[in-house]
């Protein structure tokens, strides 16, 4: 079939927005409830002590800290696909940024939130931000926690721009399409767009610049949350590679996320004629391309270990190669590594929709496991034996951080009922985007696609 | 302006344990009861570590009571986001109760693991509680704790020195560890002094500080256990 | 919120987050006018004495204000008073040189306990049920003076009978003079762990039926055999203080010490040398040296005087204790055993110790004797860096009393077999003093039985425990620091000591002291025994009064209040003379008695199906599991397990892996006499045919922090004696241990590893 055309794109793309099914009113009760009965079990925890959770001497930080960065890492699906692949003009980017760039956003809102659940005194959290207290001293910067707080500040203002932006040509047609009250809000949010030259010139200026802005920040945030363990003297902590290593993990499992994602978006907003196999498939490509450079990481750093021989670093090596955290430590390998790259690798599977959502979601396990063999082997086994610990996890903790998955699929489906989850002046920009004569073949292809 | 240092003479040491108990009664640590001591979340300021060797009938033990090293360079202060864990002039690292918002970072970084957070608000059976140390704060909930060279003696002494305008001596402060070790084998004071008898056992050829080599500048000294025979 | 509230909101309503602070209650709390005159934040040091042992360790006490609970007219409120806060160690006192062990340090919770006693009690349920009704001191006290007229009127006065502890001092003065003037035979005493086959061993060998105590810091040499001298036997304090000198307190000069015994101590673990040995052979090896010296020329045979000659075949240079013999009695090594002597003949002075486990066999008082030999071949009696006897201040001359009756009182056996054949004789009214022997002691004596058929019981403790819930009587005594205090320690100084400190605070509750009362009962009885002290202050008083003062002129009594005691020089007249016939220069031995030689030790239990040893040691937390109740210290780690709360088992990992028993597994302990289920923890420190338990756990009532917690090795103890003296061989019973289940978490340990290099050992993560 040709490129559906611009009427059918809006009628596609809006009906979710108009149309609610009862699906919807299920999916948000199931996951609403999921998400506030985790809610209401933090308050428990604020109220009874922080005791009530498994943390305990010498393991301090454990399944919420892991949370943190999981989502941290998660949220760089969209930024670095939206910008990237807009910077390097890919154009099958296109009717994925928008998944992509909300993914960022809640993912980055949940992640956030951990900061602040973890803490002991959670309701000091502001103390964080460096405002002028009356307890006259500002928040301690060589702390990588406090660089933390602006880091993530930063990628959240930034990336809520860069998902705002794009979204006003799309309200603005919805404002067009609707009436009463709807129109009114759509109205509001479309701040007065009417689709002149000038206008699309100011958002692609705007966009161009959030594009190449955002990718720095996105670095930096990640290796900044890095630094919360590469900061401590701990063992297999301080290591120099845990920048670029956290980024890349990032990188990998914010793809997987997105492929998930939008599979299920695919399926349940009847989008198959505008996320395409191709689109998986590219996402497959560039999923192999992290997997691969995940292995080089985690062999680069797992090898120096070795050879350095250290006897600390060592007991925390073989608690995760050999002894009790093997397990955990070769499903994560093989979640992260084997999975992916023969899925990814075999041009069959990666051509199917269902094969790169498998590898994703062993992805998405093992990015989890990942970051949970990081932390909590090395706590439990530092430089004083007598001082070794085990950490078990509470059914309280495994609420809340298994709830993440919840609140993000109820955000989600949320967004997805008052903003159209494909941008759709993105799809129909060829004719918008000036000097842009020859189409990409990816355009072409769908273009091309058949029904 | 002193630097307080302490030396820990493991040849004196006996493993009996007087320590740790004199610290809980200075410092009013909280007793966590059985359930919550198997959760981990038993409060020893200063603990008595101890090491077996070798197999039967060859076999060795050592002990090493190891508290707040109040390290030089220490790895809990800058990682701490709202001040609490800082360096004072005279040495020690202070942990700033009312700063602390437990995020318990200072806890991983700490190498020596002697950092203790409260899980839960503290309790006292009365009438328990009449035995507390108004002296020393009590912690509430959510904030890390550790050993402060019994800051309280040492503030005190300090206090009434500049009173009574006399001279701190050494050997008028003592921490509670070290005033009820049996075998003597602790001993505090001014490492600026190189007349105190704690600058003297740190320049012993027995001396070593513990974990040494990862650069904290402990101010313990540990005097290693000879053997003879 | 300002601290002082703090603490009253927490201590009130524990748990409380810091959002439900507003509205505070604390400050709607009346507050009554103090009973005496307190200056808030000041604190002072007041002068101490520790009980939880015979030490008798001096302390200086932190007293400070604080803010106690109290209702008054129906009206709840609070009112200042003054508060002991800290316990030191006196720096001055002979015995503890300013140091205090972990159990002295948490004494002060005695003081302070949730379930302390607070007033008299009868018995209102039946028998063991531990139900109580509060009763005046009156009525009490009428009620006791009521039931022994009724003993006199029948002219039963031998029916009285006192059970208590090893104690020597103003106390024990007035039980025993109370008991022998009402006309009752001498106190019982029991504790498990007490050393009265020492006591016999050192009158035979030396005339002195008394604890030794010895000059660790000046000798080059320590040779211990199973005695936990640095955690609970004899003077733990001092004897401590005399190792850390021994070994860094002099310049060039570091004391040597090996420790011999079966499980590796808390004090065998700071041992240069650490030798395992046979159970009840450690006087073999004492021999072995001997006869290694001996024909070293170290010292002739009849160097050791009396105690040499105790000895048979000592004068021939004991030709049965060759290294060879040694070594198949022992296990230990020829070769060892002649090192060690080689080094003992170098490193003089030095000296042997035996106590503890060593002791606690059939053959104990030949392995003491043994011991008392050897250092008497040593030449290391009443020398600097060997052993000492502390001269005692004789407590009743100075108190114009009486002394003690020559034959002390019955064994706890005895009592027990006693009451339970009934008959003329058997006691109609105990008193118990501290004493619980229903918890500590071998089931087969059947101590609790015999307790429920004596037709009245009077307890003077301060806690229900498994004794005293038998009471039909209470009458709580105060705790040490709220009644004059004193001790007259038996060993742990070179000079005569005498340990009193007035009391430190107010009592807390409607308690009074035990001595005051026995006397104030003495003078109600319808027939007065006309004791001659008022009080116990009184007391104290007059025999200080006594002493030689410091300064010409001086006042000892108003010297000693102050500074916790009298130490120093004692008069002849004032020197207990030390019992146990014929001088020391004797060589013949004491009549009657004929040379020890070394017999097997007798273990209950067939060896085919009960091939272990059990071994119930002293715990460094609990000791016998008198110190139980102390929350401090169920908290403290043990020293070597880092356990807290718990009991468990310790296990040789070799005979472990024979018996398919993994690190933290439940395990069956079984004897003739029981059986009980605990953890295992996997220790090298012990012989593969032994295993160990802590004493001090298991107790069916002992305070909330104590009761049902952890298992009693008491229950499974076989009641063997040694039969001169009648001293339970607690260490003669043979068990068996099977694998009974997974762990079940227990078992709670504060420490994850156990190793330092190699951090791959077995038992590595056990948590």
């Amino acid at each position: 079939m040709t490129r559906p055309s611009d009427r059918q794109i809006n009628s596609d793309l809006i009906r979710p927005l108009l149309h609610t099914s009862w699906r919807f009113y299920l999916l948000v009760l199931f996951f609403g409830g999921i998400v506030l009965t985790a809610i209401g079990t933090w308050f428990y925890q604020a109220y009874s002590g922080y005791g009530v959770t498994g943390i305990k001497w010498p393991v301090f930080w454990g399944f919420y800290i892991t949370s943190f960065v999981f989502w941290i890492g998660i949220s760089h699906a969209g930024t670095l696909i939206s910008a990237i692949l807009r910077l390097v003009q890919a154009e099958w980017r296109r009717p994925v940024t928008r998944c992509a760039e909300v993914i960022t956003v809640f993912a980055l809102m949940i992640g956030a939130l951990f900061p602040i659940a973890h803490l002991g005194r959670p309701w000091l959290f502001f103390w964080l931000a460096p405002y002028p207290s009356e307890r006259l001293i500002w928040p301690n910067f060589r702390s990588p926690l406090v660089w933390d707080f602006f880091a993530i500040n930063t990628y959240l203002t930034g990336s809520v721009l860069f998902l705002l932006l794009p979204m006003i040509p799309d309200f603005a047609v919805i404002r067009d399409k609707s009436t009463g009250l709807r129109r009114r809000i759509y109205g509001a949010l479309s701040m007065g767009w009417r689709g002149t030259p000038k206008q699309w010139h100011r958002l692609e200026t705007a966009m161009s610049i959030m594009a190449v802005v955002i990718l720095p920040v996105a670095v930096s945030v990640h290796t900044i949350v890095s630094f919360d363990f590469s900061m401590a003297p701990v063992p297999m902590w301080q290591s120099t590679i845990f920048g670029p290593y956290f980024v890349a993990g990032a990188i990998f499992s914010g793809i997987a996320g997105l492929i998930i994602a939008m599979a299920f978006l695919r399926k349940f907003l009847h989008l198959e004629a505008y996320l395409l196999p191709v689109h998986f498939e590219n996402l497959g490509k560039l999923m192999l391309v992290m997997a691969v450079l995940w292995g080089y990481f985690v062999f680069n750093e797992r090898l120096v270990t070795y050879y350095g021989n250290e006897p600390a670093e060592m007991a925390v090596f073989w608690r995760t190669q050999r002894e009790s955290f093997a397990p955990l430590y070769w499903t994560m390998v093989v979640c992260n590594f084997v999975l992916p790259v023969i899925l990814m690798g075999i041009k069959y599977t990666r051509k199917t929709i269902t094969g790169c959502v498998i590898a994703s979601l062993g992805v998405v396990v093992g990015m989890w496991l990942e970051r949970f063999l990081i932390i909590v082997p090395s706590l439990g086994h530092k430089y004083l034996p007598y001082a070794y610990g085990i950490y078990r996890p509470r059914v309280l903790e495994v609420v809340i951080a298994g709830a993440t998955f919840a609140a993000i699929v109820l955000l989600y489906v949320l967004f997805a009922k008052v903003v159209p989850i494909i941008s759709m002046w993105e799809l129909k920009t060829p004719e918008h985007e000036p000097g842009h004569g020859d189409q990409a073949p990816e355009v072409q292809a769908l273009r091309e696609v058949q029904p | 302006m002193p630097r307080w240092g302490m030396a820990a003479d493991l040849d004196r040491c006996t493993g009996c344990g007087a320590c740790v108990t004199a610290c809980h009664a200075e410092n009013n640590i909280s007793t966590v009861g059985p359930y919550q001591a198997m959760r981990g979340r038993a409060k020893h300021w200063i603990r008595v570590e101890r090491y077996w060797e070798g197999e039967f009938p060859d076999v060795r033990l050592k002990f090493r009571p190891v508290m707040c090293q109040q390290c030089g360079n220490a790895p809990c202060e800058p990682v701490c986001p709202t001040y609490a864990s800082q360096h004072t002039e005279d040495g020690l690292n202070a942990q700033v109760y009312n700063r602390c918002i437990g995020t318990r970072y200072c806890a991983n970084a700490c190498p020596y693991t002697v950092r203790f957070f409260d899980f839960f608000n503290p309790e006292w059976d009365k009438p328990l509680h009449l035995q507390l140390n108004p002296d020393v704060s009590l912690r509430e909930v959510g904030v890390m704790e550790k050993c402060t060279f019994c800051v309280q003696r040492i503030k005190a002494a300090t206090i009434q020195a500049k009173a009574d305008e006399t001279e701190l001596k050494d050997g008028d402060i003592k921490p509670a560890c070290v005033q009820s070790c049996p075998a003597q084998a602790l001993v505090f004071g001014d490492l600026n002094d190189p007349e105190s008898a704690v600058s003297r056992l740190s320049e012993s050829p027995r001396g070593s500080k513990l974990l040494e080599d990862l650069g904290t500048h402990p101010a313990v000294t540990y005097l290693s256990r000879q053997t003879q025979v | 919120m300002d601290r002082r509230s703090f603490i009253k909101l927490t201590a009130v309503s524990g748990t409380t987050a810091a959002l439900a602070s507003c509205g505070n209650p604390e400050n709607q709390l009346v507050r009554f006018v103090p009973d005496e005159d307190i200056v808030p934040g000041q604190a002072t040091w007041k002068p101490g004495v520790c009980p939880l042992c015979a030490s008798g360790c001096g302390l200086t006490v932190r007293v400070m204000d604080a803010d106690k609970d109290v209702v008054r007219d129906g009206q709840a409120g609070v009112v200042t008073i003054y508060a002991a806060k800290k316990l030191e160690g006196s720096t001055d006192h002979p015995v503890n040189h300013g140091g205090l062990c972990t159990r002295g340090q948490a004494s002060i919770q005695v003081t302070y306990h949730p379930d302390r006693i607070t007033q008299p009690l009868k018995r209102s349920g039946a028998r063991g049920e531990a139900k109580y009704d509060p009763i005046s001191w009156d009525d009490a006290v009428t009620e006791l003076v009521g039931r022994l007229d009724a003993l006199v009127s029948a002219g039963n006065q031998r029916a009285l009978a006192l059970l208590g502890q090893a104690r020597t001092g103003h106390r024990a003065l007035v039980v025993q003079q109370f008991l022998q003037r009402f006309g009752a035979p001498a106190p019982v005493r029991w504790e498990i762990f007490g050393d009265d086959l020492l006591r016999r061993a050192n009158a035979l060998s030396f005339g002195r039926a008394q604890l030794p105590t010895f000059d660790l810091a000046n000798a080059r040499f320590a040779l211990s055999f199973g005695a936990d001298f640095l955690g609970t036997w004899n003077s733990p304090v001092s004897q401590s203080h005399g190792y850390g000198a021994m070994r860094q307190g002099r310049a060039g000069i570091r004391g040597a010490f090996v420790q011999v015994e079966a499980r590796m101590s808390q004090t065998g673990a700071n041992a240069d040398r650490w030798v395992p040995v046979r159970p009840g052979t450690d006087g073999v090896l004492a021999l072995g040296l001997a006869h290694l010296l001996m024909a070293a020329k170290v010292g002739a045979p009849d160097a050791a005087g009396r105690a040499g000659a105790l000895i048979e075949g000592w004068s021939a240079g004991l030709p049965a204790y060759t290294p060879d013999a040694v070594e198949k009695l022992t296990g230990v090594a020829a070769a060892k055993v002649e090192r060690l002597a080689r080094e003992m003949a170098e490193q003089r002075p030095g000296l042997a110790m035996i106590g503890g486990p060593a002791l606690a066999h059939t053959n104990g008082l030949f392995s003491a004797l043994a011991v008392n030999a050897l250092n008497a071949l040593l030449g290391s009696v009443d020398q600097p860096g060997g052993l000492s006897f502390t001269p005692q201040f004789n407590v009743a001359a100075a108190a114009k009393a009486a002394g003690p009756a020559p034959d002390a009182g019955a064994s706890l056996e005895e009592l027990a077999a006693g009451i339970l054949a009934g008959g003329a004789g058997a006691p109609q009214v105990l008193m118990i003093d501290g004493a619980n022997p229903v918890f500590a002691a071998p089931k087969a004596w059947r101590v609790r039985d015999a307790l429920e058929n004596v037709p009245y019981i009077v307890s003077f403790g301060s806690f229900l425990d498994e004794t005293s819930a038998l009471a039909d009587l209470i009458l709580p005594d105060h705790s040490f620091l709220e009644s004059w205090a004193e001790n007259v320690p038996e060993s742990g100084s070179a000079v005569a000591v005498a340990t009193v400190a007035p009391p430190a605070m107010a009592p807390l509750h409607q308690t009074r002291a035990t001595v005051d009362v026995l006397l104030d009962v003495g003078r109600r009885l319808q027939t007065p025994l006309n004791l001659p002290w008022e009080s116990m202050e009184a007391l104290l008083g007059i025999t200080f009064a006594t002493l030689p003062p410091s300064t010409e002129g001086g006042d000892a009594w108003s010297e000693a209040q102050e500074k916790g005691g009298w130490w120093g020089a004692l008069p002849a007249a004032l020197v207990a003379a030390p019992s146990g016939a014929a001088s020391a220069s004797t060589v013949a031995p004491a009549s009657g008695f004929a040379p020890a030689a070394f017999v097997e030790p007798q273990f209950d239990g067939d060896p085919a199906q009960y091939p272990m040893h059990l071994l119930p040691y002293a715990s460094t937390t609990f000791y016998d599991g008198s110190a139980a109740h102390l929350p401090w210290l169920q908290e403290m780690p043990d020293p070597l397990t880092s356990a807290m709360w718990s009991s468990w088992v310790e296990v040789n990992p070799t005979t472990a892996t024979k018996l398919g028993i993994r690190d933290g597994d439940l395990v069956d302990v079984t004897s003739a006499h029981g059986t009980l289920q605990s953890t295992a923890v996997l220790t090298p420190g012990i012989a593969p045919d032994i295993v160990a338990m802590p004493m001090g756990q298991g107790h069916t009532q002992f305070t909330r922090y104590a009761t049902g917690r952890g298992e009693n090795p008491a229950s499974l103890l076989a009641p063997l004696t040694e039969a001169t003296t009648g001293a339970l061989a607690w260490a003669a019973t043979r068990v068996k241990i099977a694998r009974a289940g997974d762990p079940d978490g227990r078992l709670v340990l504060f420490a994850g590893g156990k190793n330092e290099e190699g951090r791959h050992g077995p038992g590595e993560e056990h948590r």
